[in-house]
């Protein structure tokens, strides 16, 4: 038996949560199914403990072993933080040159709130222009675009930025973002933001590195509430520059403070919606155009049933690209219905991003453990002028980080490594690094390290893709994703560009140390990083046969089922996508309250 | 008898549904902590994470919180034929008196199949123990802990947080060990052992009964020994043999290399000499047959010191936060106020956070 709800939604992050909010608010019957578990903050607790801790085994556990058959990583190690999925029950295969490797990147986070548990929480809106690069680069003249794939694959926003602004609007308003308005290269109709804290006084290299490059900067908006958030009832310590800590980035928060979509949206309704946790959704099954089961897993294992009037898929893209071809699997309706224009799971993206790093010299020194994510951003490398003068097709932000390398154990663990397959790769290979060479290694770091980062558009290729690995199964029995993906030599023109105005940055607020810069496309792991942004793999359109969902993020060929997490992205934006996931979100929420 | 507090099935099921509840049993998670290769609990992730040990707080909160841990025991009975009774029984009871499990709901209030019950348990402690199911007493099916009691059965086992009792290895290793470790961290300097000395010795009394009171100076670089000790029995058991292997080869060489000299009066300098030889991955006298890569384990020893030294104290290293108040009074900004006042978002009484409670 079915049970019956107006909306099932898949997922309860960016993609999921903005969506039940909505619905649930105009008095719809709304389930939630999320893979993870529901971890919650302090003060949702009866004895006041969290599930989240401030400590840094929690980011990056203990090792394990990959022992997936047949991939180039078998018996390789892995650091998963404790909401990452496990490798052995669920991993993620890229190809790499024909070799098919196990990966921890292109995970959010299995958890309810999904990936904004655990982000840094940057939190910046994509220009005007990011929503339109096809009509933007018609008759410009481009770098490294030999073939002319940039002209052809662009593609416009079937959404304009002066429709979603209001939308992220509302995303800032009900999420809990600080930071500040001037400076940024985009139309702002209000201010939403909290007040800013305190930057970390390393920051300041950054601050006199933008100005001398006349790079116009603002406050990094960040989902941290620095002041009672009256839309979730969360309140601030007395002193709210307390809320710095490097317990940040991968970190859960305790304290609740962090805007997670649970503790900003999803808490505060509880008791309207039905929320599951620990519930794996295996496949849909529809009638004909309408998807009309939802079979899923609870925690115990047990085989359950869902029915809504619509179904939501938001369970970041890799994995609802995944969930949408499983359903194909087992239904040639369904396998003809969300594969008709044949680009499900094509043109998948993350970003172009990279940056540089350096050491302040002695005898400054600066405690990193009080921090957020991030500090300084500036628009000044998405500007049209700066675009023209290189021959880009499209802008990036570029902003610094003040929480990397601030905990012991993160400083050497990253230590020559900054991804997640790679980890603890440079120190544990260091052997001569001991004793007196330990003692100089952290006289030279601790407390010393910035960076400066840029997160900018990768071109959308339909050879970048997310398919079903032919033979590698998770632990339910179900083939695991299958991930190719490639750097355009525009993208890699692109990321020599950016790492070069980041080291720039740095050197101009003399920060030159240890001084190092470039792209993702130079890491040994090049072409499985994704920064965990994943989007792509089911764009929308306007033309059916150009894209895999409606404008309203709706599968063309299916009356009630929508994709809302980063796969309905043509194009991946020039700033960290989660707050256009919510935004967006929030939009098709609002057209949803009329559809059921 | 242990206090036994509200299970919250919510927690429980959090547990359950990531590393439990799956429909393929192929021991994909054998890495070698399990001897047998068929051992069933290979097929669970992170098992080791059973039974659930975590941070102890009254619900007003009380300054006596901090010696317990709050342990959960669960049991994973079948959907299909669940035991109608299982309780525990262990060194933390008596051992005719089972605490009885409760079955775990879901939030319809279904049972999941699923049994557990919290304990409220003292720090610092290793105890054995095992479920009472229908009547039948079993060994944890969960948790790889295990370890052979004085009249050869073998127990399930767990330790609290704070645990300074050895469950990995024997007296000499844990002497080699303390010696390799030193080498490798950076407490070796003048500086670092007068601080570390003053560190220990100018604790007053308060701090004392609430850091150390199981965890005093063990005698040990800020106690990297005993969290190595306590890691390689749980999380990172699959290491427990290149352990268990190299410092049997070590001490094998280094006896060698200096005959007659007790093992406890080995130089620094053999140390020195038998650590750049392992860097080097060439260690005359090292049987290859036993073990092939000496710099392999040197690079895993490296990773769990500094692991080690800098995590929470809870983990067993990092005694009394002797490895972060070493970093704390080192750097030092340009205006003289350190560069990790790391107490500022700790909870107390390590810490002093009056908003995190741990």
């Amino acid at each position: 038996m079915a049970e019956d709800f107006d909306a099932v939604i898949i997922g309860s992050g960016a993609g999921g949560a903005p969506i039940a909010w909505t619905l649930a608010r105009a008095g719809k019957r709304v389930l939630i199914l999320e893979k993870g578990p529901l971890l919650r903050p302090q003060r949702q607790r009866r004895n006041q403990l969290s599930d989240f801790k401030r400590d840094e085994i929690f980011a990056t556990g203990t090792e394990k072993r990959i022992k997936v058959a047949g991939m180039a990583n078998f018996n390789g190690s892995y650091y998963s933080s404790h909401v990452e999925p496990d490798l052995n029950d669920e991993p993620h295969v890229y190809n790499k040159n024909g070799t098919d490797f196990a990966t921890i990147e292109g995970y959010t986070a299995q958890v309810v709130g999904g990936g904004t548990q655990l982000y840094g929480g940057v939190s910046l809106r994509f220009t005007p222009r990011d929503l339109a690069l096809r009509s933007f680069n018609e008759g410009r003249t481009l770098q490294a675009d030999g073939n002319g794939d940039v002209k052809r694959e662009a593609r416009d926003w079937p959404v304009s930025y002066d429709e979603l602004e209001p939308w992220y609007c509302a995303a800032e308003t009900l999420i809990g973002v600080n930071g500040t308005v001037a400076n940024q290269g985009k139309r702002f109709s209000k201010d939403c933001y909290m007040k800013p804290l305190q930057p970390n006084p390393i920051s300041k290299h950054v601050e006199q590195g933008m100005d001398a490059l006349g790079f116009a900067r603002y406050r990094t908006p960040l989902a941290v509430i620095t002041e009672d958030h009256e839309p979730s009832g969360r309140k601030v310590p007395a002193d709210p520059e307390t809320a710095k800590t490097a317990y940040v980035n991968r970190y859960g928060d305790p304290l609740g403070l962090k805007s997670s979509t649970w503790v900003s949206l999803l808490a505060p309704i509880e008791t309207k919606l039905t929320l599951r946790p620990n519930s794996v959704v295996t496949h849909l099954e529809a009638e004909g155009a309408a998807v009309r089961r939802v079979h899923y897993r609870d925690a115990a294992g047990n085989k359950k049933v869902a029915a809504g009037k619509i179904v939501v898929v938001a369970c970041s893209a890799i994995e609802s690209i995944r969930l949408l071809k499983l359903s194909a699997l087992l239904d040639p309706n369904f396998d003809a219905r969300i594969h008709a224009s044949g680009l499900l799971g094509k043109y998948f993206l993350t970003h172009a991003f990279g940056g540089a790093s350096a050491q302040v010299s002695a005898p400054e020194r600066y405690d990193k453990s009080q921090t957020l994510d991030s500090d300084w951003a500036t628009d000044a490398c998405a500007s049209d002028a700066f675009l023209d003068e290189r021959g880009l097709w499209a802008g990036g932000a570029i902003y610094n980080n003040t929480s990397d390398r601030a905990l012991p154990i993160s400083l050497a663990r990253t230590h020559g490594s900054q991804d997640l397959d790679t980890i603890w790769n440079a120190f544990v290979n260091d052997t001569s690094m001991t004793g007196q060479k330990l003692v100089d290694f952290l006289d030279g770091n601790f407390g010393r390290g910035l960076s400066v980062s840029f997160m900018a558009n990768q071109v959308p290729l339909p050879t970048n893709r997310i398919e079903l690995h032919p033979s590698v199964k998770d632990k339910w029995g179900r083939p695991v994703a299958y991930i190719e993906k490639r750097w355009h030599e525009h993208d890699v023109y692109l990321m020599n560009v950016f790492a070069d105005r980041c080291a720039e940055i740095l050197r101009r607020g003399r920060v030159t140390d240890g001084l190092g810069s470039g792209g993702v496309y130079m890491a040994e792991n090049a072409l499985a990083r994704c920064a965990n942004h994943i989007l792509g793999g089911a764009r929308f359109g306007t033309d059916p046969k150009d894209s895999v969902l409606d404008r309203d993020n709706r599968a063309w060929e299916f009356e009630n089922l929508y994709v809302t997490d980063g796969a309905f992205m043509p194009t991946s934006g020039g700033a960290n996508p989660t707050l256009t996931i919510q935004a967006n979100a929030f939009r098709v929420g609002d057209t949803l309250k009329g559809r059921v | 008898m242990a206090d036994v507090l509200p299970l919250d099935d919510e927690y429980v099921l959090n547990f359950c549904g990531k590393y439990l509840a799956r429909d393929e049993f192929d021991t994909r998670h054998n890495y070698g902590q399990y001897p047998n290769p068929n051992d069933p609990r290979g097929a669970i992730a992170e098992a080791w994470r059973f039974p659930i040990v975590d941070t102890f707080r009254s619900e007003s909160g009380s300054d006596d919180d901090h010696r317990y841990n709050g342990v959960t025991f669960v049991y994973p009975g079948l959907r299909e034929a669940p035991p109608k009774s299982v309780g525990v029984v262990g060194t933390f009871g008596a051992l005719y008196d089972a605490v009885p499990l409760q079955p775990v709901k879901d939030a319809d209030g279904q049972a999941t199949g699923y049994l557990a019950v919290t304990l409220k348990l003292l720090k610092g402690e290793a105890h054995t123990y095992r479920f009472v199911a229908d009547g039948v007493a079993v060994n944890d099916p969960v948790n790889p802990q295990e370890t052979r009691l004085d009249n050869g059965q073998i127990w399930s086992r767990f330790f609290t947080h704070l645990c300074t009792q050895p469950v990995s290895f024997e007296q000499w290793e844990l002497e080699i060990l303390n010696r390799l470790t030193d080498h490798i961290l950076p407490f070796r300097t003048r500086d670092a052992q007068n601080f570390l000395s003053r560190f220990y010795d100018s604790a007053d009394k308060d701090n004392k009964r609430t850091q150390y009171a199981h965890a005093y100076r063990l005698d040990q670089p800020v106690g990297v020994v005993n969290f190595i000790d306590k890691l390689v029995a749980r999380e990172e058991a699959h290491h427990l043999v290149d352990y268990k292997l190299c410092l049997r080869l070590i001490d094998d060489v280094l006896s060698s290399r200096r005959p007659g000299v007790a093992r406890t009066a080995w130089d620094k300098e053999a140390y020195i000499e038998l650590y750049d030889q392992m860097g080097q991955d060439s260690v005359p006298g090292w049987n290859t047959g036993v073990y092939g890569s000496p710099r392999y384990f040197l690079q895993i020893l490296r990773r769990h010191t500094y692991t080690g030294a800098f995590s929470h104290p809870k983990y067993g290293g990092n005694v009394g936060a002797a490895g972060w108040a070493y970093l704390e009074e080192t750097y030092r900004g340009v205006a003289g106020a350190s560069a990790f006042d790391w107490r500022r978002a700790l909870e107390p009484p390590l810490g002093r956070c009056g908003d995190y409670f741990g």
